[in-house]
């Protein structure tokens, strides 16, 4: 499986869209439990309270990869980058759409392993809230 | 808190180290709170069943850790990008240290990199991360 082939056929088509909701109680337990002090997160009475910055981690597609997307093995987990784009309140609807935003390789002594950034962009209505990406490698198998 | 500027910070500062809660009950409220109830985060023995070693943190919560200590470094510190890789499991039950260090520094933007590491109580680092923070 070339990479230019994947990087064109796949990159940077929407596959997924979700509908999320942002909610205080939850917006606090994950504060607290992460271990935030400032009362922007912890306090809902703060007139600043907010969720804690990575919070749109927990938001995820239904799919990690669009459906027809070649089965060149399986994808694991490896890593996730949050950009928070200015501060989420409690009761905003979010939509999360997902595209493929990064497809690149190494190679190692094992061989070969793609790595793939699913990139969730999370809108406020029209206004860019949170970008999530997720990375995921897929350690190709021998005979391809 | 003490409020700390961007005039503060000094290259190559060291953040004050913290160690996040991994019990089993704080776990449980971070895995209801995002919406990831599964036994292996919560639950020893249904991890082990899983091939585990044991129930892990879940690799968010492990990187909103990450944030945190930097909220408690700077309680003004907005941040713009956090980036991190989960190399290992961190176990629940276990003592773990986040510590960072800023590596870079942006006068015009008021901006600070910040080198991130969480590891575990034999010194294996099982998060790595980068953030990129805004400071007053």
């Amino acid at each position: 499986m070339e990479i230019d082939d994947l990087k064109r056929d796949w990159l940077n088509l929407d596959f997924d869209e979700q509908k999320f909701e942002l909610r205080a109680d939850q917006m606090l337990d994950f504060a607290r439990a992460v271990g935030e002090t400032a009362p922007r997160f912890t306090d809902p009475d703060d007139p600043d309270f907010q969720a804690p910055p990575t919070f749109t981690a927990r938001f995820h597609s239904r799919r990690l990869l669009p459906d027809e997307f070649p089965r060149i093995g399986l994808p694991l987990d490896a890593g996730k980058a949050v950009m928070p784009q200015h501060p989420l309140r409690a009761g905003t609807e979010l939509v999360g759409r997902s595209h493929l935003h990064e497809i690149y390789e190494k190679t190692g002594r094992s061989g070969r392993m793609i790595f793939l950034v699913a990139r969730m962009e999370l809108y406020e209505g029209e206004k860019l809230a949170s970008i999530v990406d997720s990375r995921m490698v897929i350690r190709e198998k021998p005979n391809q | 808190m003490t409020s700390r500027r961007f005039s503060d910070v000094e290259f190559g500062e060291d953040l004050p180290p913290l160690t996040p809660d991994t019990s089993i009950p704080n776990v449980t409220t971070f895995v209801k709170a995002a919406g990831m109830l599964n036994e292996r985060f919560t639950d020893h023995e249904a991890a082990r069943k899983q091939g585990l070693p044991g129930a892990i943190v879940p690799g968010i919560m492990s990187q909103a850790v990450m944030a945190s200590m930097i909220h408690h470094w700077a309680p003004e510190a907005q941040v713009e990008k956090i980036d991190t890789v989960f190399r290992a499991p961190v176990l629940v039950g276990h003592p773990h240290t986040v510590t960072g260090v800023v590596t870079d520094m942006d006068d015009d933007a008021h901006t600070v990199e910040i080198d991130l590491t969480l590891e575990n109580e034999a010194g294996e680092t099982r998060v790595l991360g980068t953030a990129t923070v805004r400071l007053p």
